[in-house]
């Protein structure tokens, strides 16, 4: 990646630490990803991007602020796209999903909060992530307490936004989103200096939903009976979902669905006839944790649909485009991302509702349930969730788990006895 | 994937559009190629860090492409395989 150390260079990042994690990626990119057999050829353009991921989007990021565009990081599915696209900002997503991140954010954070947000400290901290030196303005959220102290060290280091998440979805709590959204639009106009009119918006939603349809034709192919594409590359395509510029990754994603949709009518699989099948449910994966999904499939079983944030609660539901005023359009906004059903939400029937209706769709054999370790919201969540899929006679194992390799051994022998179990 | 003892080629490029070329030209005549982060080992002053990667029997064929072509390149180098699913490391 030497075409990029001047940047990373301008960037101010710590280039033998990065080295570093440049030294790890190949190898387990290639485990994970080159293993597989028969991968559908549209893969190659994740395989590209992952191949320089630090290089390849971070210098287009660049290149748009060279000339006058704001790039805004955010870590969370609630924060809408749509405002910051019509303000002709750019947003990537910023969450961590590595290990080699973790020991930077535990310098200022206690061991005993969630590694995606002990990653992303780190990654900003220690200076070894282009995206995290990139952005202009991070964008952070109140979905947990972690995250709320994590963005008080954050913002000592980087100018940041907090939206202010409901804990409820009462009527009121829409509109005090709604609420949210629309200050959240005036510090995006202030900051790129561009006034978002109802065209423009309109424009943005548009954008938006068109790669959440994009990401919907994926997963209605891993429906399938024969399965196209696997959960690991799935996951892959949500993973860079969150950092491409969305009109390419619809045109992208929607490539590579002609692709599976073509396997569907061929009878072509990447997994042999009888595979169990598995939801997943529970916290995000962010890129490259690829473990579970990686173990799952390498211990007789296919992931075909993901109830997480890196998964169906990032496109389900769209925003309604008839509106054109932005008083009616924030409010539109507000209601899709009021309906994403997250565990910082009490009551939260509407996930367990979504699981057992996916669990459906898909045509699962069974769950699996996981949380990041010192994850307490989806950690406490798990006990209705498993009593919900248990009471419906779905099978479910419920796993904790973090970045590190050293339980790898242990999941593989619980997920392998979990597989057997499902016949 | 057959056993460490089994050579994989990599081919180096100054920037991903030469790979992308490259790919693009062996997939015009049918030649199997699947893009790879260039291992760390290898990349020494190369500018990206994509790679072709190619399994032995193909790599006559490739060389002959990339001939025909004048196709760009910084190198090709053999490594034993370094993909083993069952590692179990992530970083």
């Amino acid at each position: 990646m030497a075409n990029y150390v001047e940047m990373w260079k301008e960037l101010g990042m710590d280039l033998e630490a990065h080295d570093a994690l440049c030294a790890v990626l190949p190898s387990a990119f290639g485990d994970v990803y080159l293993s597989q057999e028969n991968r559908p050829e549209g893969m190659g353009f994740w395989d590209m991007v992952v191949a320089d991921i630090h290089g390849i989007r971070p210098a287009e990021l660049m290149e748009a602020q060279k000339k006058g565009q704001k790039v805004f990081g955010t870590f969370c599915v609630y924060v809408p796209d749509e405002v910051v696209v019509a303000a002709d900002g750019i947003v990537t997503g910023l969450c961590g999903g590595s290990q080699f991140w973790v020991p930077g954010g535990e310098k200022v954070l206690p061991k005993s909060v969630c590694p995606l947000i002990k990653a992303s400290v780190g990654a900003r901290l220690e200076r070894t992530c282009p995206f995290f030196r990139i952005a202009d303005m991070y964008v952070g959220e109140t979905t947990c307490d972690g995250k709320k102290k994590a963005w008080e060290i954050l913002g000592k280091d980087v100018p940041i936004h907090i939206m202010d998440m409901p804990q409820m979805k009462r009527p009121q709590d829409v509109k005090k989103w709604e609420d949210e959204i629309r200050e959240f639009a005036g510090v995006v106009e202030e900051c790129t200096g561009n006034k978002i009119t109802p065209e423009k918006l309109g424009g943005a939603i548009h954008i938006i939903n068109e790669k959440r349809k994009a990401l919907a034709r994926v997963y209605e192919a891993r429906k399938a009976k024969n399965i196209p594409v696997s959960g690991r590359d799935a996951l892959l395509v949500m993973q860079i979902a969150f950092f491409d510029d969305p009109v390419r990754c619809a045109q992208m994603t929607n490539r590579l669905a002609d692709e599976l949709e073509q396997r569907i009518a061929d009878g072509v699989s990447v997994f042999p006839a009888g595979t169990k099948r598995i939801l997943l449910s529970g916290t995000p994966m962010a890129i490259p944790n690829w473990k579970l999904h990686h173990i799952i499939e390498t211990s007789g079983a296919a992931v075909v649909c993901e109830e997480t944030c890196t998964g169906t609660r990032y496109f389900e539901n769209l925003v309604d485009e008839a509106k054109t005023d932005l008083d009616g359009q924030y409010a539109a906004i507000a209601r899709r991302y009021m309906g994403v059903n997250c565990a910082c939400f009490t009551p939260n029937t509407g996930r367990v509702d979504d699981i057992l209706r996916l669990a459906e769709e898909y045509d699962v054999d069974g769950v699996i349930d996981v949380n990041l370790k010192f994850c307490c919201l989806y950690d406490t969540e798990g006990y209705t969730v498993e009593k919900a899929l248990k009471d419906a006679g779905i099978p479910v194992l419920g796993i904790e788990t973090d970045y590190t390799d050293a339980d790898a051994e242990q999941l593989r022998t619980r997920i392998e006895a979990f597989v057997e179990m499902l016949g | 994937m057959d056993g460490e003892s089994r050579i994989n080629y990599y081919i180096l490029f100054e920037n991903y559009t030469q790979g992308m070329m490259l790919q693009e030209l062996l997939r015009g005549e049918h030649i199997s190629s699947r893009i790879s982060p260039a291992p760390r080992s290898i990349q020494g002053e190369s500018g990206c860090g994509m790679s072709l990667l190619i399994q032995p029997e193909e790599i006559g064929q490739v060389r002959e492409c990339i001939e025909k072509n004048q196709a760009e390149y910084y190198d090709i180098v053999a490594l034993p395989c370094q993909i083993n699913p069952r590692r179990d490391r992530f970083c």
